[in-house]
């Protein structure tokens, strides 16, 4: 499959539902999506790059847009490609074909130093001869820049990641998290257009990744610079990006923003790769409207669920339920669309949530996640408990491959 | 209990094969000379400590010091150990750079071949020069048979020869020190400076070389603190006209069998190799601080 009709695919399954029904939005929407206006001239274009280590197809055909002022995820499992697209970008490795289009300007061919992107790099690369000071200058110097000037902008750069009372210090003398921050101060001391980052927060631990994560957000707004990130990680891409690209084995499998990838993916891995996901194979028997009628199994109740696009009768489908999109009840539901028994065989509890792990009568297990509102309950749902599993037809999300 | 064991090992090591031979040298130069076996008064006499001690002075010392051969001989070592030091870093750099940034399945190798040279006798190495420099050697052959030059270089024999042999010689003891810190820089900091807008022979001046100074530091002194004392590389490489205190030492020993001055010329040598072998250290202990 080429790569732009995976894109195409993944555009129609992110206007997809809000087209449907517009009154409903899935998550949280800033308002910002210059991807969505087609006269937005975007700053980042892959045309059609690949890239080979000998043999090993590193990055198979991608074309990709990215607009300005996007914070921009390239997510996927270790050896997808994301990085080696970004080290593209950045210009330490060259495209085996393809052009790289920053700002209308082709730099396929442009050396790193000639580039108008900095990056942030995983290992944060900071000079240890030099101090907190002298490496976030270190770009400015290049550029040949007045004295008073440099002193200026790294003195701002200090004070926005609030490290002015390291200045003098070298970078073996600070912790971890304050490596961190002086790596993105450097990155973003020459306002460079776009700015790369490389797993920024791979080496932190969980607690200072979340602060960082915001620190990133804030950053990334108040310069008003694009920002292209790279991260194995999928929350901290939910977290931070306007959108996501997800990539697995050299190719975007999904593009499109946290709340399309979460509750719109247009496939299986990409379900199965953001969050939790419940998984039904079965066949689409009726097609009525926008709703499609799923057999799962001799026997079963049909599903009734979202049809997805072009869908056709007798088609292999998976439909794709998320936990917390499904209710548990001791009752069977009187109108429910979907309901199917089955029996608790697990449960955690986590305070604010809690897990079910039921198993339905052919043998498979399903997620269910319930918010503990209230603080007591007269009988809580425990293990053997015989219970039923129920979710709106609009919940479950129908996927074909 | 063990540990102090330990710690005694190399103590005692530095006692019995430093420091004892040390002040038998040091005691022999603040002898007189004598027609006899050893050829030195007094000898040691455990019966007469008193009168032993009495005929002990520092008159050889003086003589050094007032014969102008001698200081130009010290002055003169330093100077070829100093330029020699210097051009041992321009050859070597380069190596350690490539070898650094080779392929690392083969830096092994490139290792071994650096050390492969000490697989055979320094002495035939150095004598093996004489064949490479002298007038009808084969560089001259070389050179005639290109059509470089007609008339066969005079090499052989003079400061040039010494210097191309101190080159020669100690050329391990530079790469190796500068391959370590060389390879230990995080290729991404080059990545970094060439983010941050900086091409390669910038990078390499602000990053890389500061990177390698201790490096530069120790194969700097592991070639000038033996250098200056060297005396085959000179005897034989080296005409009348190259002086170097090493050589001076050796003839005083062997052709006058003026064995207290000789010993006064090694303690001063001694004495002027003990602040750069003290810089030495310090360079050392920062490195290992800092590691």
């Amino acid at each position: 499959m080429s790569e732009a009709a995976v894109l195409g695919s993944s555009q129609t399954a992110t206007s997809g539902p809000g087209q449907k029904s517009p009154v409903r939005t899935p998550a949280p929407q800033s308002g910002f999506a210059p991807w969505k206006d087609p006269s937005r001239e975007p700053i980042v274009r892959f045309q059609n790059v690949v890239k080979r280590f000998g043999d090993f197809v590193a990055v198979k055909d991608c074309t990709l847009d990215i607009y300005e002022r996007e914070f921009f995820a390239l997510l996927g499992p270790s050896g997808c490609g994301k990085t080696t697209l970004l080290r593209m970008l950045a210009g330490f490795e060259k495209p085996t074909s393809g052009r790289i289009i920053v700002g209308g300007q082709d730099i396929t061919d442009l050396a790193p130093y000639e580039r108008p992107v900095n990056m942030m790099f995983q290992s944060y690369a900071l000079f240890p001869h030099m101090t907190v000071e002298q490496n976030i200058g270190y770009g400015l110097k290049q550029d040949a820049m007045a004295k008073p000037l440099i002193e200026k902008r790294v003195e701002e750069a200090m004070t926005m990641l609030e490290l002015n009372r390291f200045a003098k210090r070298k970078p073996h003398q600070l912790s971890g998290g304050q490596q961190q921050r002086v790596a993105l101060a450097r990155a973003i001391a020459k306002k460079p257009r776009i700015v790369l980052l490389d797993e920024p927060l791979g080496a932190l631990d969980k607690r200072l990744r979340q602060q960082a994560q915001f620190e990133l957000m804030r950053i990334q707004e108040t310069t008003g610079t694009t920002f292209i990130i790279v991260t194995h990680d999928q929350e901290e891409a939910m977290t931070v990006s306007s959108r996501i690209a997800v990539m697995d084995h050299g190719e975007f499998r999904q593009v499109a923003t946290p709340g399309d990838i979460y509750e719109a993916p247009n496939s299986r891995y990409v379900a199965n790769f953001i969050g939790d996901v419940n998984l039904f194979e079965g066949k689409v028997v009726k097609v009525d409207g926008n709703f499609a009628e799923i057999d799962w199994g001799p026997g079963l109740a049909r599903f009734k669920s979202l049809a997805p696009e072009g869908c056709t009768g007798d088609q292999q489908v998976w439909l794709t339920l998320r936990p917390e999109k499904i209710r548990i009840a001791f009752e069977k539901p009187s109108d429910a669309s979907n309901a199917v028994p089955g029996k608790v065989v697990d449960v955690g509890y986590l305070g604010s949530i809690s897990h079910y792990h039921v198993e339905l009568g052919n043998g498979q297990r399903v997620k269910a996640l319930r918010a503990n509102s209230a603080r007591t309950v007269e009988r809580p749902i425990s293990w053997e408990d015989n219970v039923w599993l129920e979710w709106p037809p609009e919940t479950g999300i129908v996927v074909t491959r | 209990m063990r540990r102090w064991l330990l710690i005694s090992v190399p103590y005692l090591w530095l006692v019995v094969f430093f420091l004892v031979p040390f002040f038998i040298v040091f005691k022999i130069s603040l002898s007189d000379i004598a027609t006899a076996i050893p050829p030195y008064t007094p000898t040691f006499d455990i019966t007469d400590i008193r009168g032993f001690l009495s005929q002990l002075d520092f008159e050889n010392y003086a003589f050094i010091f007032s014969d102008s051969l001698y200081v130009n001989a010290y002055f003169s070592a330093i100077k070829i150990a100093a330029i020699s030091t210097l051009l041992t870093l321009l050859v070597a750099y380069p190596i350690a750079y490539g070898m650094a940034r080779a392929p690392k399945e083969w830096q092994p190798t490139l290792v071994m071949l650096v050390i492969l040279p000490f697989w055979t006798s320094f002495l035939i190495r150095v004598y093996a020069w004489i064949g490479i420099l002298k007038k009808e050697g084969l560089l001259n052959l070389f050179l005639m048979n290109l059509g470089v030059i007609s008339e066969p270089l005079t090499i052989m024999n003079t400061t040039t020869a010494v210097y191309i042999g101190i080159v020669y010689s100690y050329l391990p003891f530079m790469i190796l020190p500068l391959y370590a810190s060389l390879e230990k820089i995080n290729p991404s900091l080059l990545e970094a400076a060439a983010d941050l807008g900086s091409p390669p022979w910038k990078s390499f001046w602000q990053v890389t070389f500061p990177l390698s100074l201790p490096g530069v530091i120790a194969g700097c002194f592991l070639v000038f603190i033996p250098a200056t004392g060297e005396f085959v590389i000179p005897d034989l490489l080296g005409g009348s006209e190259t002086l170097m205190i090493g050589k001076t030492l050796w003839g005083e020993f062997f052709s006058n069998r003026d064995w207290p001055v000789s010993s006064a010329v090694a303690v001063v040598l001694l004495l002027v190799l003990v602040v750069p072998i003290v810089l030495f250290q310090r360079n050392q202990e920062k490195q290992r601080e800092a590691a």
